[in-house]
């Protein structure tokens, strides 16, 4: 995509990004609210498993690092959320980072059970209601009130919303800016050939446990921003199974674009929303996430979002190299799925898996 | 924090339990492997096909009334047909994938089957377990603890299936198939082996297991869709601790977790200590027997 | 011909051995500033090792690696890069998800400081040591002739191409010493000869002195100012090209393998 395109289509979605929901219902509104919170923890997942090709099932552990620690400080010891909040950012980079330690030596396989394991044990040892009720009363105690940003509380639907937006389409940038920068470019290096990445010179270290850490933080932010938004803190809804969700939301979407972020997000909460409007019960989202993301490795394995940016660009590219009226050669250079026509076979063949190895 | 105090009086029992969860692992541990070292893939539906599978006993014998062998046996029938279905509607078009990728299927088939289960079968009520055997038991002499039949019956009959599929593999061709697919599938496909058969073979047996586990484990823990599932995470360790090769020590795994999940029972009441033990176990295990540059076991 | 420059790399009298087998056996070698070394031997000959050894996979069980005076034995690959130390790798190891110019300029990332935070909000700095990377990388595609393909996935390259993209990246640091594993590996005679062209255009350009291990008998000959012949772990014997062409103990090394 040319950058004036790009520039334009960004535009049109911003306006409609905060114009829209002007017009909506506060449930409405704060449905999208909710997507662009859980568009935060897929974004989290772009930067791990996109960049770095590492995968995590315990996404959702660091997003409850975030919300305990809002809901907790918050809460009983009545902290500003603004104090608060950056705290809960932290202390989940600080616990992404510990589960980066064993990671950094674990390959593909042995790194999922890890998260696993993370997720299964932080949703029933951590978060048990055991350990917690004895940290500040009693969770159920556990309310949380719309802070004031800049003098103005955020009390309304709408302003909550434009807020979370700013928040999500922040970060969004930052992960942009890693993409286009040196961060991108090392992780992906690192992703993709280790070993010479290393005799590059490249830290593979520290920039693993830096891409966990970076990761936690965003999901660990979500999770701080969730617990404004509902109001509350219970220990319900960070289980294996929402992790596991998120993850598989994230790779149909595409784990390789940013833009799956939004999507993701707004899948998972309109999803569900969309089934009970078609009278059909909400836990069949789960089913029918599970479903997608089987037919999607089979079929388009990097995910609709990626795909549907490749097959755009394609097209731009063919229409610019046909009004240039260049030979056909030329166009078959890069075809959709990366063969080069007449050439030998490459040894080193990218292979498609949606960021995942 | 729950309350800490040393119950010694609890130790033979809680002995007498960790062994009986410790053979269930075990058994659906040897599953896992088989199905690992076979077609590759690390199945992360095991426990939920486990589920499916003994939710589909449950309404055969408690809810229709059936006696309990013949749901059990239902129960294996349906983990088979599952096993062979994921391997062939979803493992098997993705062959030359990386390995990853069928692993993140299986995620794909956790979510179906359990949020399936839990449509049809309500996800968070509690259900009777499946009776094998009366609950009676006898008293050991010596402990001062009693052993119920069923107790017995669940350690017999993992044992007796964990041997089951080491003597198909010694002794009979579909396990030597099986070994030779496991060892180098190219070269047992130019010794004449339908590496598809095998594979899908190895599914079905492994699920199997995977589902008499399922069946035996519901008397002892909360048999809801969530908690079967998890059992999965369980059945990995003692995995790992098998060195994802080693049949024996996949066993020995599965009796060690068994038992380091019920000890601490003894000291603590605190929720959630057997999570926190197997947490341990795989960090352990992950750390002291995955070393790289130790002995590759077909790593993926 | 006497070899008088300075002395770059001197590997001295390396030992390594695998359980019950010597790989490498009192091997000796040296590479002077400006020079194309070369390495042959037959399959089995303990090349492999060899190059290992000088890059820093393996340490040597006895002797010494000594590079442009520092001795080197202990030091990780990751820090010989640091000295001016710079190789290429036989499986390519290109970094496939990224463009050929994103190749490039990750090799010079990696000398770079900045960290994940100026990258995020694009501070002048990054945006100037941006603009800096990728110059340098657009001026090295240039003279690989890639220029053309600067967008193209690594992994999406024909075999030649990528073996190019392999060997920019490792000159992009600017290195002193350049250890080139098989790099004809996968390539035809034209190819090769194209390489070879290459090697002594970056040679001259770069002043950038060469240790080649090869099988490609054809390229060794052409580019190398001083082979050195390896078989069973030990050192053959060394020279010149010509003198190696026809050395007796060579062609019997090879078992009456063509050398052309």
């Amino acid at each position: 995509m040319t950058a004036r395109m790009r520039r334009i289509s960004l535009l049109v979605v911003a306006v409609v990004a905060v114009v829209w929901p002007a017009l909506l219902s506060d449930f409405s509104r704060s449905l999208a609210t909710d997507g662009l919170i859980f568009g935060l923890i897929v974004l989290s997942l772009v930067l791990l498993t996109g960049f770095v090709g590492q995968i995590s099932f315990c996404q959702y552990s660091f997003a409850a690092v975030g919300a305990f620690t809002v809901g907790s400080l918050v809460s009983a010891h009545h902290w500003s959320f603004w104090l608060a909040m950056p705290l809960g950012v932290f202390g989940a980079a600080l616990v992404g980072a510990l589960v980066g330690i064993p990671a950094l030596r674990l390959s593909g396989l042995f790194l999922t059970i890890l998260t696993v394991a993370v997720a299964l044990f932080f949703d029933r040892f951590v978060l048990a209601s055991g350990t917690w009720n004895s940290f500040s009363g009693g969770l159920s105690s556990w309310v949380v009130g719309r802070p004031a940003f800049l003098g103005i509380r955020l009390d309304t639907s709408y302003r909550f919303y434009l807020f979370v937006l700013g928040v999500f389409s922040l970060c969004s940038l930052l992960v942009w800016n890693f993409r286009r920068g040196k961060t991108g470019r090392v992780l992906r290096a690192i992703r993709d050939a280790e070993v010479a990445a290393s005799t590059l010179g490249i830290n593979l270290t520290a920039w693993k446990l830096a891409a966990f850490a970076t990761s936690a933080a965003l999901a660990g932010l979500a999770g701080a921003l969730l617990a404004v938004s509902i109001g509350s803190v219970s220990t319900g809804g960070y289980d294996l199974i929402h992790s596991l969700g998120v993850a598989a939301v994230a790779t149909v979407m595409g784990v390789n674009s940013v833009a799956s972020a939004a999507a993701g997000g707004l899948f998972l909460v309109f999803g569900p929303e969309i089934l009970r409007h078609l009278g059909v019960s909400s836990q069949w989202f789960n089913l029918i996430t599970g479903g997608l993301l089987i037919v999607q490795l089979i079929v388009t394995p990097d995910g609709m979002v990626t795909d549907t940016q490749q097959k755009i660009r394609h097209l731009l590219r063919h229409r610019a190299a046909k009004r240039a009226s260049e030979t056909p050669a030329e166009i078959d250079l890069v075809s959709a799925n990366g063969q080069t026509a007449g050439a030998p076979a490459p040894a080193a063949r990218p292979v498609r898996t949606g960021g995942q190895r | 924090m729950g309350a800490l105090a040393f119950n010694s009086h609890l130790i033979p029992g809680f002995t007498v339990i960790g062994i009986v969860l410790g053979g269930v692992y075990a058994l659906a541990a040897v599953g896992l492997v088989l199905i690992y070292r076979v077609s590759g893939v690390l199945n992360f539906a095991h426990g939920a096909v486990a589920m499916f599978a003994t939710f589909t006993a449950y309404e055969v014998s408690t809810v229709k009334g059936a006696p309990g062998w013949m749901g059990a046996l239902v129960a294996i029938a349906v983990g088979a047909a599952l096993g062979f279905a994921i391997e062939w509607l979803t493992i098997r078009p993705l062959h030359g994938r990386p390995p990853l990728v069928k692993v993140v299927v299986t995620i794909g088939w956790l979510l179906v089957l359990q949020t399936a289960a839990g449509l049809i079968w309500g996800a968070t009520a509690y259900h009777q377990p499946v009776h094998l055997v009366s609950r009676d038991g006898f008293h050991l002499p010596g402990a001062n603890v009693t052993v119920g039949y069923d107790q017995l019956t669940t350690v017999i009959v993992a044992l007796v299936f964990a041997l089951a599929v080491a003597a198909l593999l010694r002794y009979t061709t579909l396990g030597n198939a099986m070994r030779a697919v496991a060892d180098n599938p190219d070269t047992a496909r130019l010794w004449g082996i339908s590496v598809n058969r095998v594979t899908a073979a190895s599914w079905m047996v492994g699920s199997a297991m995977a589902a008499v586990a399922g069946v035996l484990i519901t008397p002892l823990i909360a048999f809801d869709t969530f908690s079967l599932t998890v059992v999965v995470i369980y059945a990995f360790t003692a995995a790992l601790i098998g060195r994802l090769s080693s049949l024996p020590m996949t066993v020995l795994g599965g009796f060690l977790l068994g038992l380091a999940q019920t000890y601490p029972r003894v000291f603590s009441s605190l929720s959630g200590t057997a999570d926190l033990v197997t947490f341990a176990l795989v960090l352990l295990t992950l750390g002291v027997l995955f070393r790289p540059g130790g002995r590759k076991v077909r790593v993926v | 011909m006497t070899r008088t420059r300075a002395t770059l790399l001197e590997v001295e009298h390396v030992t390594i051995r695998f359980g019950g087998v010597t790989a490498l056996d009192d091997a000796s070698l040296r590479v002077n500033a400006g020079e194309i070394v070369g390495l042959i031997g037959p399959n089995g000959a303990g090349k492999t090792t060899f190059f290992n050894c000088v890059t820093g996979v393996l340490k040597p069980d006895t002797g010494r690696v000594t590079f442009d005076g520092h001795e080197v034995g202990a030091l990780p690959p990751h820090r010989r890069s640091r000295l001016g130390m710079a190789r290429t790798f036989q499986n390519l190891q290109l970094f496939s998800g990224l463009t050929a110019l994103e190749n490039l300029m990750v090799a010079v990332d990696a000398h770079t400081q900045r960290g994940m935070l100026a990258d995020a909000f694009r501070t002048p700095l990054a945006r100037f040591e941006e603009h800096r990377a990728e110059e340098r990388a657009r001026a090295l595609l240039h003279f690989l002739d890639l220029s053309d393909r600067a967008d193209t996935l690594a992994g999406d390259l024909p075999v030649g191409l990528q073996r190019r993209l392999d060997l920019g990246r490792a000159l992009v640091g600017r290195p002193r010493l350049l250890l080139l594993d098989e790099p004809a590996a996968g390539l035809d005679t034209r190819e090769t000869a194209q390489l070879g062209e290459l090697l002594l255009r970056v040679r001259d350009r770069f002043n950038v002195t060469m240790l080649l291990v090869d099988h490609d008998m054809a390229l060794v000959m052409r580019v190398c100012d001083h082979i050195y012949v390896l078989d069973f772990g030990k050192m053959l014997t060394e020279g010149p090209p010509a003198d190696i062409r026809q050395n007796e103990t060579v062609i019997r090394a090879y078992l009456g393998e063509a050398v052309s």
